[in-house]
């Protein structure tokens, strides 16, 4: 289990996010979900061991590991951007750890990463030639391979796009359950949040706006601003994709539709519960915006 | 995000912050205190006697003067070449040959241009015979310079004034014209304005390098006096004074100062579209073929000065004699004084070229990808600063005041630190400009994957450098065959280069053995850019397959 109590982190006095305190238990889906600038990737770059932080203490597993080095923690990042290395081809890129540490994964492991990623198709192409769901797919394998105790991913979705976004969404969740796999998800966009974590960490202006389930956070959001920033979202959301659905003359009902866009693998109880409540919360919002 | 601060990192920052010391900082502190040394003690009378001199009035007014006025003809031409080049429709192969023809000059030292102009122009020259008249009344002095000059900025010139133009964005030449702008309007509003910044820049630098140059003002000079000769005589004249030399070199170095200060004000006026649309001009034929002709004529004209290095070394006594003839050829070849000048130039542009770009190359490692302390990362980056303020002759004497008598003193090692420290400030920033846009989680993910600091360097980051550090390579490998105006201070009879070998030559009037000389730096630079062209495209290909790889744009600033 990892557990971050208190952690405050200052730059050049000006702080960043204070009293930051969680637990995340082992093999859960978290993601760190907040508007720009609040500190996710900070937060995701303490634990990872990458930034030290002003105060506070981390722990893992019951040992405290705050001044352990990121070399050290046994954790992994895929960065926003891959950091895939671009003089190595696809091949070389995920074996990269293997140099370093040949007993950490078998080749049979390796191989099973990329049928599951399904990357073998691209494995001798240069980085260059990839797309970003294959450099994606590419950088999860790189990381796996190295068995972290837990797998940080910084806006895995971000410079995604349509159908790709939703087969990553698809693997992330299949491997953190295959693997029973601790992941730590940063992300701006409330609706990858709720259709992929287990627990939610809401961040704003530096403090835990909320720390829960998805369906916790739809049924009792904490304040103003987590009613604001994940329900109007979602909305918002909801409301262009009815239009669209009004415009085509489909029968179907479009709430239905939507919550049938969320990743296939999971079926979970608590993914069933979300989209209740998106439907229920959904519909009273439209009411009350029609009403207001 | 958390860079490396190992001990390595700080013990090559030590290295190189000890390198600009010893090699910079000292001697040129060594130099200012010598300007204020008199008989008894420190005063100011060497200053007095320098400003209260009428020749040496005359001397900064000539400088200025021919430099300004070749700073904005070559401007003026660089325009109308980047202007064919990217404001036409001309075929892309005129274009590329502009591109290429109007750097040649960059291949050559500047001495040579000097020879190269009283061959073409002067009572006897190509030129001359072919027209039939003498086109300048007298080449030596101001017109001469002023041609040597201009050939010799041109391509810093058109390098910048071409790299803005990328940038221009043709959209507006529409916009432009179906508002209705007279054609005049729609050239200060599309062209000139966004340009106004570069063209100051180019003249600026246009005259930085005019005003500091030594090769031409040292061949074709003659009475015109200006402070690169002035420095010259000071310090190795008749009757030389470090001091008052001293003196000399620091006045040189105000303008310098002034010029990169300036550089930095204009560097504001540039104008950055937000996106560049690539749009196919309006046909206009008129016009293109008015530049095609202009171009061409700027070209053949800029070539046809370095014609003479070609046709005069084969001729027997030119031009008396002009009988075909290998006599000067086979001399050169047969001269074991002359091979040993030409080898000691290889060694010293290879030596600088490998060990340039390895400091270089660390320097801005340090400085983009290390944890290493402000202060740290500030020294060096001011260290680089300093660099391109000073001119290489004052490099030169200072080195000269600081090491002669030294066991370093007539050594190839010298004139190697000297060309590192001379041409550091342009490799430093490619390279600087190359690390900063590589993905700063590479050396965090290699971490993370096992790597030591050291191994992600060698597995990842450099490979992914290679193609910027053999045009630092380059870069180096040409300016230290054609430098002169360090190496004539601090080469010896062992350690002669070709370049200072031209300037003695000169004094025996022994031309076609110049032209000789001048035409190895011109094929050993040739050959040295095809070299470095094959292991670019080798790497290229080896890494990206067939995919074509944009060069990494770079505006070269040389100091002569």
């Amino acid at each position: 289990m990892l557990e971050l109590r208190n952690v405050t982190k200052k730059y050049d006095g000006k702080v960043i996010f204070e009293d930051i305190s969680l637990k995340v238990n082992k093999g859960e889906i978290v993601s760190i979900l907040g508007p720009s600038g609040c500190g996710k990737t900070t937060l995701l770059h303490i634990i990872l061991g990458l930034t030290d932080i002003s105060s506070g203490r981390l722990a893992y597993d019951k040992e405290d590991i705050t001044r352990v080095p990121m070399k050290h923690r046994g954790f992994n990042i895929v960065f926003q951007d891959y950091a895939l290395f671009p003089n190595l081809n696809v091949k070389q890129n995920i074996e990269y750890g293997l140099r370093n540490r040949p007993n950490v994964s078998t080749q049979a492991e390796v191989d099973e990463l990329v049928d599951l990623l399904e990357i073998k198709p691209h494995l001798n192409k240069r980085i260059s030639q990839l797309s970003g769901g294959q450099k994606q797919r590419v950088a999860l394998a790189r990381t796996l391979v190295m068995k972290p105790k837990i797998l940080l991913l910084d806006e895995p979705l971000s410079a995604l796009d349509g159908v790709i976004k939703e087969t990553i969404k698809a693997r992330i969740r299949e491997i953190a359950e295959r693997y029973e796999l601790t992941t730590l998800i940063v992300t701006h966009d409330p609706e990858e949040a709720m259709t992929l974590s287990d627990r939610i960490l809401l961040l704003s202006d530096g403090k835990v706006a909320q720390y829960a389930k998805p369906s916790e956070i739809i049924k009792n959001p904490a304040n103003d601003f987590v009613k604001s920033f994940i329900l109007n979202q979602l909305n918002i959301k909801r409301r262009n994709i009815l239009s669209l659905f009004e415009a085509d003359s489909v029968p179907t009902d479009p709430l239905e539709k939507y919550t049938q866009m969320r990743p296939t693998p999971t079926g979970s109880s608590v993914t069933e519960d979300i989209n209740a409540i998106i439907q229920r919360t959904a519909a009273k919002s439209i009411k009350d915006t029609s009403k207001s | 995000m958390k860079l490396n601060n190992s001990p390595l990192m700080k013990a090559s920052w030590l290295f190189i912050g000890a390198l600009f010391l010893v090699f910079m900082f000292v001697p040129l502190g060594k130099m200012l205190v010598l300007s204020f040394n008199v008989a008894d003690g420190l005063g100011l009378s060497h200053y007095v006697d320098i400003i209260s001199s009428n020749d040496f009035r005359q001397v900064m007014l000539n400088s200025f003067f021919v430099a300004i006025v070749s700073a904005m003809s070559a401007t003026f031409l660089a325009f109308i070449l980047a202007y064919t080049v990217h404001w036409t429709n001309l075929p892309k192969g005129f274009k590329q040959t502009i591109k290429l023809a109007s750097l040649f000059p960059m291949l050559l030292p500047t001495v040579t241009y000097g020879f190269a102009i009283i061959y073409t122009f002067g009572k006897q020259g190509l030129l001359t015979k072919m027209i039939g008249f003498q086109l300048f009344e007298d080449i030596y002095g101001f017109y001469g310079m002023w041609l040597g000059y201009t050939i010799y900025t041109l391509p810093i010139a058109f390098l910048l004034l071409n790299n803005t133009f990328q940038y221009l964005d043709k959209k507006f030449v529409i916009v432009s014209e179906l508002m209705g702008d007279s054609r005049l309007r729609q050239i200060d509003m599309t062209v000139i304005r966004p340009l106004i910044g570069t063209f100051a820049a180019a003249i600026i630098q246009c005259f930085f390098l005019a005003f500091t140059d030594f090769g031409i003002p040292a061949s074709i000079g003659g009475q015109y006096k200006v402070i690169a000769t002035e420095l010259y005589t000071q310090i190795l004249g008749a009757s030389p004074s470090f001091e008052k030399g001293s003196v000399v070199a620091l006045f040189m170095l105000i303008p310098s100062v002034l010029s990169i200060l300036l550089l930095w004000y204009v560097a504001r006026f540039n104008v950055r579209y937000d996106s560049v649309e690539h749009f196919d001009l309006p046909t206009s034929k008129v016009k293109d073929r008015i530049l095609g002709v202009l171009s061409s004529g700027i070209l053949i004209s800029l070539l046809f000065v370095f014609a003479v290095i070609f046709i005069i070394p084969w001729i027997k006594t030119w031009p008396y004699e002009m009988a075909f003839s290998t006599d000067t050829f086979t001399k050169v070849i047969e001269s074991s004084n002359l091979m040993r000048v030409y080898k000691n130039s290889l060694i010293v542009a290879t030596l600088t070229a490998i060990f340039g770009t390895i400091i270089t190359y660390v320097a801005a490692l340090i400085y983009e990808r290390s944890g290493l302390f402000k202060i740290g990362k500030l020294t060096i980056e001011s260290s680089a600063l300093v660099t391109n303020t000073v001119p290489g002759m004052v490099i030169g004497i200072a080195y000269l005041m600081v090491f002669s008598g030294s066991s370093i003193s007539n050594t190839i090692f010298i004139i190697v630190i000297s060309n590192i420290i001379h041409y550091f400030s342009t490799p430093y920033l490619m390279s600087k400009n190359a690390l900063s846009k590589m993905n700063l989680g590479w050396e965090t993910t290699a971490s993370l994957l096992g790597d030591s600091w050291l191994q992600s360097l060698r597995r990842i980051v450099v490979p992914n450098s290679i193609l910027t550090l053999i045009e630092v390579a380059s870069y180096f490998f040409i300016s230290a065959m054609v430098s002169i105006s360090a190496v004539i201070f601090i080469s010896g009879a062992k350690t002669m280069v070709l370049t200072t070998k031209i300037v003695e030559l000169q004094h025996f009037a022994r031309f076609d053995e110049i032209f000789i000389l001048s035409l190895m730096v011109l094929l050993t630079n040739i050959t040295a850019l095809i070299f470095f062209a094959v292991a670019r495209y080798l790497y290229t290909r080896g890494m990206y397959g067939t995919k074509k790889v944009k060069s990494n744009k770079t505006i070269v600033t040389t100091v002569a």
